[in-house]
C-alpha cells in the first residue's frame, strides 16, 4: 500500500534527457507541501519549462525522452500514467494564451476539461461559476476568448484548468507575454488562488519582483541543475549565485543590498518583511539611512541616454493622423495624432494593449493607410509609397521573428531582403557580413535559422531589417521572452544603430527598465491618443497620469521619487543612476 | 485579411436552430445539386434553393460582404469551369468562336460553344448553391453545439474533435497568412504587387514556408492544450450544452423538406420536357 506522503510534489534525483540526447534536467530533487508556492527561476535554457512538462506529464507523452529518478505529483507519477489521468491531479498553463484557447466562448472553454473527465453537468456549471468569480470574469461567459485582452485570455486559460480541480497547478511563465494590466490581473488571480485554495503551485518566471509576496520556496536552475533552493529570503541573500545563473535579483532587494553594503552591514530581511517589500518601504528605509548620516546623496551619474539635438530634421511626422479599423461601428484606433520625431532620437512608446501603439507603427511603415491625416517620412508623404519600398526607409522588427524566416540559412535570410531591394553581388555580400557582425551572428552564416534559439532568431530578424539600411528602425517588444542576460541585446543593437549611423530608433515595449535605460524620449499612448510625450525622466515624473493608464515608472524611479526631498536629482530613473547617487559619507 | 467564415454569436432563429437541422439543410442541398441539371431551363430550381440559403444568411444577420467573399473565392473556379466546358462540351453545336481545330469524337476542342458555356454556368451555379450552405452552417453553429450534434449522430469523439480542430485551424490559417504577408512586405517582398506569373513562380515560398512551420508548432501546442485538459479520457464527455429539439426545429425541417420536394418536382418536370 502506498505510504501517504506529507508532500504534494516530490522529485528525487531526477534526470531527464530529450530524445535528441539533450540533458535538460540533472539530479533534481524537490519537495513541496500542499498549499505551497514554488517559484522556479533561471536563464533561458535552464530547464524551467522542462520541469513544468515533467510535472504535468507533457514529457514523455508529447515530447519524448528518458528519465531517471522518481516523480510524484499528488501521489501520482505522470510518467507512467496517460495525460488525461495526470490532468485530474495536475493542471498546467503555458506562456502563450493564444495556443490554449480553442472553444467559441468562455463558458465552453472552461467546461471542456471537466466535461472530458465526465464530471456531472451541474457540478461543471457550479465550478465554472466559482472560477469566473475567482478570476473576475463574471459576465464574460458568452464572449469569444480570442476577442479578449491578453490578461483576460490568460485568466480564461487559468479558469479552464481550475475547473478540473487539480491539486497541483503548474504555471510556465504565465505573464511573460502580457501588458502591465494583464500581468497585474493574472498575478492578482494567482494571489487570490493561493489564499483561498489549498493548491500547490509551481511557477516559472523571469520577473523576480513579482514573486516576492507569492513564493514560499524559490529554486534557481542553471543548465538543468538546482544551484540554489530555499525560502525567498535565503535565496535572494546570495546575489552572486543569482548573477552567475543569469537571474536578476529583485530590483528592490538590489537597491537595499547596495545601500546596506555602503553602511557595511549585510541585508537581513525576514520572510514577512520580504513579502511586504515595495518601493515606498525601500525608499523610506534609505531615507532613514540618509537621515542618520549612514549614506549620502551624490550628484554624479552614470552616462544615460543622450538627448539628440533639437535642430535635426524630422525623420517621422504624424499630422492629424486618424485610423479607423473597419467594422460596424468602425473601431477608432488612432485619434488625431500629431507627432514629430527627429533624426537620431531613441524614442520609447508605451501603453496598454489596445492603446494604438501597433496601429501607429504600422502607419509609419505603410502597412496601414491613414483614414484621415498624413504620415511623412523625411518630409515626404508616404500615402502613395508601396509598402515594399517603405522597408528602405522605415524598418520594423516584429515581436515574433518566426513569421518571416523561411530559408535554409542565415545567409539566405539576409540576402532575401537585399535581393528584394535590388542589392546583389559583392555589395550584398559585404552588407551581409556587416550586419551579422553587428548582431553577433557572424559564426552562424550557414546555420538553419530554426536551429537557433529564439533570441538568436530575433537578432537575425534585426539583421535582416538593418541590412535594408532604413532611416528609422522600429523594435516591437525587444525584451519579450528574453531572460536577464539577453534582455537588452536587441535594444543594444538599436542603440548602436543610432550611435554609429545616426539613425532614428523607436521601441515599443512594456519594459519600463528598458525605457529608462535606452529611451531619451517617451511617448505614452492611451485610447488612440498621445497622453504624454517628452523626455523620459519628465514623463516618469507624471506618476498620477501614468497610474490612470495602469502604468508605473520603473521600480528604481519609484524609489528615487521618495528621495527627491533629500536632494536626489529628479532625473534619476535608472537603477544604475540610483546606486551611483548613493554613497558612503566622505 | 478578415477570416471569412468564422463563427460569430448572434441571437437569431438560425443560430438557435438545432445543429442537426442545419446539417439536414446541408444534406438536402448536396442531394439537390448532384442531381443532373445541364440546361439553363433548370435555373429556377437552383435559384429557388439558393434564394432559401441567402434568406437564411439574411436572417442570421451575416454581413453581405461575407457572401461576396464566398463568390470571390470561387470566381476563379467558375471562370475555369465555364471556359473548359465551353471548349470541351460534347453536345454543343452553336459555335461562338473558333480558335483552332482539334477534333475529339464529334466535337472540336478548339471551338467555344454556347451550350458548353451554359453548362459551365449551370455547374458554377450548382457549386455556388452547394458552397452557400456550408459557411452558413459554420458561421451559425458554435463548435460546442457542433460537437454535441455530431455526438448525437454517433460520430466518434476523435472525428468530432478533428472537425472542430480543423475549423479552429482554418481561422488560424487566415490570421497567420495575413501576418506573414505583412511581415514579408516589411522585407521588401510585396506579393500584391506581383503579376500572376511571378506569383505562381516564386511568390508563395516565403509565405507558405513560415505558415507551414508555424502550423506544425501550433498543432503541437493544440495537442498539449487538448490532452492536458483530459481529452482522450475513456468514456463519453459530459454534455454541458443541452440541445433540445423544439417545435421550431421540427417546423424548419418540414419547411426545408417541402421546398426541397418542390424543387425536385420542378427539376423532374423540366427534365421530362427536355426529352
Amino acid at each position: 500500500m502506498r505510504r501517504m506522503s506529507e508532500y504534494e510534489i516530490e522529485l528525487d534525483d531526477v534526470t531527464f534527457t530529450y530524445a535528441d540526447e539533450t540533458t535538460a534536467l540533472a539530479n533534481i530533487s524537490l519537495r513541496a507541501r500542499t498549499g505551497e508556492c514554488v517559484a522556479v527561476l533561471g536563464a533561458n535554457g535552464a530547464g524551467k519549462s522542462t520541469l513544468c512538462f515533467l510535472l504535468s506529464g507533457i514529457v514523455p507523452h508529447i515530447f519524448g525522452g528518458g528519465r531517471s529518478g522518481t516523480v510524484s505529483v499528488a501521489g501520482h507519477d505522470p510518467w507512467n500514467n496517460p495525460l488525461h489521468t495526470t490532468a485530474r491531479v495536475c493542471g498546467v498553463m503555458l506562456q502563450d494564451p493564444e495556443v490554449q484557447l480553442f472553444n467559441p466562448n468562455v463558458f465552453t472553454e472552461m467546461a471542456f476539461g471537466p466535461s472530458n473527465l465526465q464530471v456531472e453537468r451541474e457540478e461543471i456549471i457550479h465550478r465554472i461559476g466559482e472560477s469566473l468569480a475567482l478570476l473576475h470574469l463574471e459576465g464574460m461567459e458568452k464572449r469569444n476568448p480570442r476577442d479578449l485582452s491578453g490578461g483576460q485570455k490568460q485568466r480564461v486559460a487559468l479558469g479552464a484548468v481550475l475547473t478540473m480541480r487539480p491539486r497541483v497547478l503548474v504555471l510556465d511563465e504565465p505573464t511573460s507575454q502580457l501588458d502591465p494590466i494583464g500581468r497585474w490581473e493574472v498575478a492578482e488571480a494567482i494571489r487570490r488562488l493561493k489564499s483561498t485554495q489549498q493548491m500547490t503551485i509551481v511557477l516559472t518566471t523571469h520577473e523576480t519582483d513579482d514573486i516576492l509576496d507569492l513564493a514560499d520556496q524559490v529554486i534557481i536552475l542553471d543548465r538543468g541543475r538546482i544551484v540554489l533552493a530555499g525560502s525567498p529570503a535565503q535565496v535572494f541573500s546570495q546575489p552572486e549565485v543569482l548573477a552567475a545563473s543569469g537571474v536578476r535579483l529583485p530590483i528592490l532587494l538590489d537597491i537595499l543590498h547596495n545601500a546596506n553594503r555602503l553602511v557595511g552591514k549585510p541585508l537581513a530581511l525576514t520572510e514577512q518583511q520580504l513579502r511586504q517589500l515595495d518601493a515606498t518601504r525601500v525608499g523610506d528605509e534609505i531615507n532613514t539611512m540618509i537621515s542618520r548620516g549612514q549614506i549620502e546623496v551624490r550628484s554624479e551619474r552614470t552616462p544615460g541616454p543622450v538627448e539628440s539635438e533639437t535642430n535635426r530634421d524630422f525623420a517621422l511626422e504624424a499630422d492629424h493622423l486618424t485610423y479607423e479599423y473597419p467594422g460596424n461601428p468602425p473601431v477608432v484606433a488612432l485619434r488625431d495624432i500629431n507627432l514629430s520625431i527627429r533624426q537620431g532620437e531613441i524614442v520609447g512608446i508605451i501603453g496598454q494593449n489596445g492603446s494604438g501603439k501597433s496601429t501607429l507603427v504600422k502607419s509609419f511603415v505603410g502597412l496601414l493607410r491613414p483614414t484621415r491625416g498624413e504620415v511623412r517620412v523625411n518630409g515626404q508623404d508616404i500615402s502613395r509609397v508601396p509598402v515594399g519600398q517603405m522597408s528602405q526607409r522605415v524598418g520594423l522588427v516584429l515581436q515574433n521573428p518566426d513569421y518571416q524566416l523561411f530559408t535554409s540559412s542565415t545567409r539566405e535570410e539576409i540576402l532575401f531582403g537585399l535581393t528584394n531591394i535590388g542589392v546583389t553581388g559583392s555589395a550584398a555580400e559585404e552588407k551581409l557580413h556587416e550586419v551579422l557582425q553587428w548582431v553577433g551572428l557572424e559564426q552562424e552564416l550557414e546555420t538553419f535559422p530554426f536551429r537557433m534559439s529564439f533570441g538568436d532568431r530575433r537578432k537575425l530578424a534585426v539583421a535582416a531589417t538593418v541590412a535594408l539600411d532604413p532611416q528609422v528602425l522600429i523594435l516591437d517588444e525587444p525584451t519579450t521572452a528574453q531572460d536577464h542576460r539577453g534582455r537588452y541585446q536587441i535594444a543594444e543593437i538599436g542603440r548602436r544603430f543610432r550611435d554609429e549611423k545616426g539613425r532614428t530608433v523607436l521601441m515599443i515595449t512594456h519594459d519600463m527598465d528598458l525605457i529608462a535605460r535606452y529611451a531619451e524620449r517617451l511617448i505614452v499612448m492611451w485610447d488612440g491618443q498621445v497622453l504624454l510625450d517628452g523626455p523620459t525622466a519628465e514623463v516618469f515624473r507624471q506618476v498620477e497620469v501614468l497610474e490612470r493608464t495602469f502604468l508605473h515608472p520603473p521600480i528604481a524611479a519609484q524609489v528615487a521619487h521618495r528621495l527627491h526631498p533629500l536632494g536626489l536629482s529628479s532625473d534619476v530613473i535608472r537603477l544604475e543612476d540610483l546606486l551611483c547617487a548613493l554613497g558612503s559619507p566622505v | 485579411m478578415q477570416v471569412p467564415f468564422k463563427y460569430t454569436y448572434h441571437d437569431t432563429f438560425v443560430h438557435r436552430l438545432h445543429p442537426l437541422v442545419k446539417l439536414f439543410h446541408m444534406m438536402l442541398t448536396l442531394l439537390l445539386v448532384i442531381a443532373p441539371m445541364y440546361s439553363f431551363r433548370f435555373l429556377p430550381v437552383l435559384l429557388a434553393w439558393l434564394a432559401l440559403s441567402v434568406a437564411l444568411w439574411f436572417f442570421a444577420h451575416i454581413e453581405i460582404s461575407r457572401f461576396a467573399t464566398l463568390i470571390k473565392l470561387l470566381l476563379g473556379t467558375f471562370v475555369f469551369l465555364i471556359v473548359i466546358q465551353g471548349f470541351t462540351y460534347r453536345f454543343g453545336s452553336t459555335v461562338i468562336i473558333t480558335l483552332f481545330h482539334w477534333g475529339y469524337g464529334n466535337t472540336n476542342l478548339g471551338a467555344l460553344k454556347l451550350e458548353g458555356v451554359v453548362f459551365g454556368m449551370i455547374l458554377s451555379l450548382r457549386m455556388l448553391t452547394a458552397a452557400a450552405s456550408l459557411p452558413l452552417f459554420v458561421m451559425t453553429t458554435s463548435s460546442a453545439e457542433l460537437m454535441t450534434g455530431l455526438r448525437r449522430l454517433r460520430v466518434p469523439k476523435v472525428v468530432t474533435v478533428m472537425i472542430v480542430g480543423a475549423l479552429s485551424f482554418t481561422t488560424l490559417i487566415f490570421e497567420m497568412w495575413a501576418y506573414i504577408l505583412d511581415a514579408q512586405k516589411l522585407r521588401g517582398f510585396d506579393i500584391s504587387r506581383m503579376n500572376i506569373v511571378t506569383r505562381l513562380r516564386k511568390a508563395y515560398v516565403p509565405i507558405v514556408t513560415p505558415l507551414v512551420l508555424l502550423l506544425f508548432r501550433r498543432a503541437n501546442d493544440f495537442q498539449i492544450a487538448l490532452e492536458t485538459r483530459g481529452f482522450g479520457a475513456p468514456g463519453n464527455p459530459t454534455e454541458v450544452e443541452q440541445l433540445v429539439f423544439t417545435l421550431k426545429d421540427a417546423v424548419a425541417v418540414l419547411f426545408f423538406l417541402a421546398v426541397w420536394v418542390l424543387c425536385q418536382a420542378l427539376r423532374i418536370r423540366i427534365a421530362a420536357s427536355l426529352v
